[in-house]
């Protein structure tokens, strides 16, 4: 099988990544940006010193972004997480052209000062897919677009930020100090509002994610905290200020850097592949199979689906049906693993595995043959289920047309034959003085009432009445005064349970005991009915013989049928020597 | 003696009306269901019930529940119950408190009307009438320390007459002995089997029945 051209595949997105020499231009681009941000901060005349720490700190938060969102932009081009990291960065390094000591630049750069706190608060919110996927994210978001770049123009339109402002307009430069201390405010209480969401978000995830996504996560909420806090400390001209800074800094760039050592990691799994075929070449069951997948992906969260062409839908290994998490919907995603054009299995992971469709692809072709073994096992089950039900079906369809005979017989040809013999009865007794008459009609009644002992035999045969009407525990009293040994009943049930159950138990119990007499040559027995735990227990015991041919009677299988439809268990103990056990669990509600 | 009948089929509700009246008694109230009986039973107080153990509307157990309510509200009142099949846990449940006018009898049994009557009117006094099935599938069952091999042949047939709820004279008049006898034969009976003999006809009948059945 491996020796195919390409007989697995994973799905992964269709759009293209722009090609490598765009991608390599932009990296190139983002070294220029740095340097030359390095450059300006050197020769600037208002940087506060040391000039060299702040164009290092701003280059730890900018390239990072710039290098990681290409990887990112590279390996998923469907998000647009990529292109989005790269945005951030590059417009971070617009900021650092307001410490340009000529005037262009200096308005340039001031006009960015305060975005790119409001694109990495975008980029937080919009792992892993690049999309704010809630209205609140949106609106989020979109404030802090408006208040980052609205207000910091109408501020540089007020005339704040120095003679080198291009965009004053009129000379209110305390307004402008008022309205940049509100926009600090507000984006701080934004930054933290981001928290809330990113917190919000991991509490509806549920399922476990990946340890490298809780990692992102982590570090993505702590940024914005440090965001909240530098812009608080601006606002509020907090002595630390400087301080604040430098951390706020440090953190902002390790979040691209969590992003990028995950991404290493990707690569470092490479040897979890490996590891995972010496795996599966010990053929580990298919029950153990999505164990080992987990580990190779780094996914405790990842489950398997298999497809089952004949019902057309996904199903698990037990076969039953399992519903695919839609795109765009939650942190589960699925990835289709295809053989020679048809569905063998999904592999339902972690969003964030998205980012790694060549490790995807390596490992669903590892487990191509593993996964085909579930898949069989999953359609064997599945039919299984199928067949179980029909049964099932069958036999409650058998139960209700005999019951329904039976009730014909009672109400029928029964009530009639009793008629017919209350009426002989009323003409012996008005024909008292004719002695020929009286003896025939006494020996019609008693042919009636052989014909009514014979019917009342087939109805009983055919529906035992009495279970419906009265419950197990009633009819049980006559079948064990009635049966050939002594028997010593037990019956702990409170109420009735479902009629199909207590007919089954019935069927169990008399055909049991109709054994015993056949062929136990016991002098006693037990029977023992009990409802513990949604199960009824109906077991029977004898002192005979035992070493009992399993296929003794044909009734015993027809019993383990009748059994096993309702989904319950018939098992069978019979010692050479030690007596026969028969018992039947059948659950209940 | 005045007596109520529910049974839902029209053709033996009138059957046995007919028998009954033929017989002598006055039938009083002919019920379709449980329901009417009741009704019935409240404004007429007869003397005994005839009540089929399967009544609309689910023809189960309405009948038997019927028969259980009205032995409580009116324990003056006969109750004999009619089945098409004949169960030991049933006249296990109906004989519960007591065999005190009670009766459990396969409907066969109406055929033959002098000992059907016979029971009604015994069931009517107080006494009690259970179907010889149930009596006979007791004396058969299998036991493993039995205490029935004690007993001869005959005081076997009165042990059998007395648990179906014949009185002494009854059981004289089946097998065509004098009361004395009988009188001694249960006496004997009584005395194998342990059992107090004290006690009306009906008392003896359910404490035959326990007996056999422990």
């Amino acid at each position: 099988m491996a020796a195919s051209a390409v007989p697995w595949s994973a799905h992964t997105g269709a759009t293209r990544a722009p090609p490598g020499p765009v991608l390599w231009a932009m990296a190139v681009a983002g070294l220029v940006a740095a340097a030359c941000s390095f450059a300006l901060a050197v020769s600037s005349d208002h940087v506060p010193e040391p000039a060299e720490l702040q164009a290092l700190l701003m280059g730890w938060i900018t390239l990072p972004y710039v290098l990681g969102g290409l990887i990112a932009w590279r390996r998923r081009p469907d998000s647009r997480f990529g292109p989005l990291m790269v945005a951030a960065g590059f417009v971070a390094f617009a900021g650092t052209l307001a410490w340009a000591n000529t005037a262009l630049p200096f308005t340039i750069g001031q006009a960015f000062d305060l975005l790119p706190a409001v694109l990495f608060l975008h980029v937080f919110l919009a792992f892993p897919s690049g999309r704010l996927e809630s209205r609140a994210e949106r609106a989020l978001v979109g404030a802090g677009y408006f208040t980052a770049v609205g207000l910091e123009l109408a501020g540089m339109a007020l005339g704040g930020f120095g003679p080198d402002n291009l965009l004053a307009v009129a000379d209110e430069p305390g307004a402008a100090e008022s309205l940049l201390r509100g926009q600090l405010v507000a984006l701080s209480v934004f930054s933290l509002a981001g928290v809330v969401l990113l917190v919000a978000r991991r509490r509806r995830a549920g399922r476990p994610l990946r340890r490298s996504a809780v990692l992102l996560i982590d570090g993505f909420a702590i940024a914005l905290v440090m965001i909240a806090a530098l812009f608080l400390s601006a606002a509020f001209e907090a002595s630390g200020f400087e301080t604040i800074r430098r951390i706020t800094f440090v953190v902002i760039g390790l979040a691209p850097a969590a992003f990028l050592v995950g991404l290493l990691h990707a690569r470092l799994a490479r040897s979890a592949v490996g590891e995972l075929m010496v795996e599966l070449r010990a053929e580990p069951a298919p029950a153990e199979l999505p164990d080992a997948l987990a580990r190779a992906l780094r996914d405790p969260s990842l489950t398997l689906a298999y497809w089952l062409p004949e019902f057309e839908r996904w199903a698990d290994l037990q076969g039953r049906p399992v519903e695919l998490p839609r795109p765009e919907a939650g942190r589960a995603t699925a990835t289709l693993v295809d053989r020679d054009g048809a569905h063998v299995a999904a592999l339902l992971h972690d969003r964030s595995l998205d980012d790694e469709p060549e490790l995807l692809d390596a490992v669903s072709a590892a487990a191509g043959i593993a996964l085909e073994n579930g898949r069989l096992q999953a359609e064997l089950r599945g039919r299984l289920e199928e067949l179980r039900g029909s049964r099932g079906r069958v036999i409650e369809a058998g139960q209700k047309e005999r019951q329904r005979l039976e009730r014909d017989l009672h109400d029928g040809a029964q009530q009639r034959l009793i008629a017919l013999s209350l009426e002989l009865g009323v003409l012996e007794a008005r024909l008292g003085s004719d002695p020929d008459a009286t003896a025939r009609l006494h020996r019609a009644r008693a042919e009636i009432a052989l014909s009514l002992e014979e019917l009342r035999g087939v109805a009983r045969g055919l529906h035992p009445a009495v279970v419906s009407g009265h419950g197990l525990g009633v009819a049980l009293e006559s079948l064990a005064a009635g049966a050939p040994i002594p028997v010593e009943l037990t019956v702990r049930l409170r109420g009735r349970v479902e009629e199909q159950l207590e007919v089954a138990a019935y069927y169990v119990v008399c055909e049991s005991l109709a054994n015993i007499g056949k062929h136990a040559e016991a002098s006693s027995a037990t029977v023992d009915v009990a409802r513990t735990n949604g199960v009824l227990v109906v077991e029977i015991v004898d002192n005979g013989v035992g070493g009992a041919d399993s296929e003794r009677g044909s009734g015993l299988r027809g019993l383990a049928d009748r059994v096993e439809a309702l989904g319950g268990r018939l098992r069978v103990w019979t010692p050479l020597g030690g007596g026969t056990r028969v018992r039947a669990d059948l659950p209940c509600a | 003696m005045r007596v109520a009948i529910a049974e839902d089929s029209v053709l033996l509700r009138e059957g046995l009306a007919r028998l009954l009246g033929d017989a002598g008694l006055e039938v009083v109230a002919q019920c379709g269901d449980a329901d009417e009986l009741m009704l019935k039973v409240d404004s007429h107080g007869p003397d005994v019930a005839v009540v089929d153990i399967r009544l609309p509307p689910t023809h189960t157990d309405e009948g038997l529940r019927a028969a259980l309510e009205l032995r409580a509200r009116h324990p003056d009142m006969g109750v004999l119950v009619l089945s098409q099949y004949v169960e030991l846990g049933l006249a296990m449940k109906l004989l519960a408190e007591s065999a005190d006018g009670v009766g459990y009898l396969l409907k066969d049994r109406i055929g033959d009307v002098r000992e059907f009557v016979g029971a009604i009117r015994r069931v009517a006094a107080g006494g009690s009438a259970l179907d010889p099935i149930i009596v006979s599938t007791l004396l058969d069952r299998r036991r493993s320390d039995d205490p029935l091999a004690d007993l001869t042949p005959r005081e076997r047939e009165v042990l059998e007459l007395m648990a179906t709820g014949s009185s002494n004279q009854g059981i004289a008049d089946a097998l065509v002995i004098t009361l004395r006898a009988v009188e001694k034969y249960v006496s004997s009976v009584f005395a194998k089997l342990g059992l107090p003999s004290t006690g009306s006809e009906s008392r003896r009948v359910l404490a035959v029945l326990l007996f056999l059945r422990s």
